[in-house]
């Protein structure tokens, strides 16, 4: 994955999987292939996990143990209420920058164009 | 929580017990997995600087950190699927997730306290 990629899901990710479990209750190597099927196909098992274990400890989602076949027990994280708060200011926040940067983008290509 | 007045000594006889628990766990890991977990355990006790916070986040995180490996391992998840293209990275952001205090967060309140009281003098 590029740099320049990676610096930008850094900040994002977070909003995304979280409105990946808002859709449906996962665990994560649910919500991994679910990244994947999305086009985020580089994104590292662990690095959702860590970001799962983080929005555990901050209460935006509620845990269940569910025992499996072999190994421990899967964790199924489900978005709660404080979780669907900050989905919400998530959403607002990624319109704002996403009109802004293309306004910028397009205002940018028009100043080269009419310099040609 | 009042514990026995030896552990004021020794630490908590609890969170040792719970710290060997997870010793076994880890040493039971097939490789690579094994390898790859004791590699990033040096690292996150070397750079994390949880230890100095409450025993029982470091606990938690060592629990977490231990199920994520025998998940793997079970699921036979190649270990460059877990961790991804920088290893360190992947361990600065599992240790991030965790609450405890680091040593570096006094040094960051110290730092906003200081340029704070700056401002306030200039008011004066």
């Amino acid at each position: 994955m590029g740099k320049q990629m990676t610096e930008m899901l850094k900040g994002t990710l977070e909003g995304i999987v979280l409105a990946l479990i808002a859709g449906q209750p996962a665990y994560g190597y649910e919500i991994t292939a679910r990244l994947r099927e999305q086009g985020f196909s580089e994104i590292a098992e662990g690095t959702v996990y860590a970001l799962l274990v983080r929005i555990e400890q901050r209460g935006l989602v509620d845990v269940e143990k569910v025992p499996s076949e072999k190994g421990p027990p899967r964790k199924v994280y489900t978005l709660n209420a404080r979780g669907a708060e900050v989905l919400d200011e998530f959403w607002g926040t990624w319109s704002f920058l996403a009109e802004r940067i293309e306004q910028l983008h397009h205002r940018i290509d028009d100043a080269q164009e009419a310099g040609e | 929580m009042a514990g026995k007045w030896y552990e004021l000594i020794t630490g908590s006889l609890d969170d040792k017990k719970a710290y060997r628990r997870y010793k076994a766990r880890i040493a039971a890991l097939p490789e690579p997995y094994g390898t790859a977990a004791k590699a990033f355990e040096r690292y996150l006790m070397y750079n994390g600087g949880i230890t100095d916070g409450d025993p029982g986040v470091m606990i938690t995180m060592l629990n977490d950190f231990a199920d994520l490996w025998e998940r793997a391992a079970v699921d036979q998840t190649p270990v460059a699927d877990i961790v991804g293209d920088d290893p360190v990275e992947f361990a600065e952001a599992f240790a991030a997730a965790y609450a405890g205090k680091r040593w570096i967060d006094k040094e960051r309140a110290r730092l906003t306290d200081t340029i704070q009281n700056l401002d306030r003098k200039d008011e004066q």
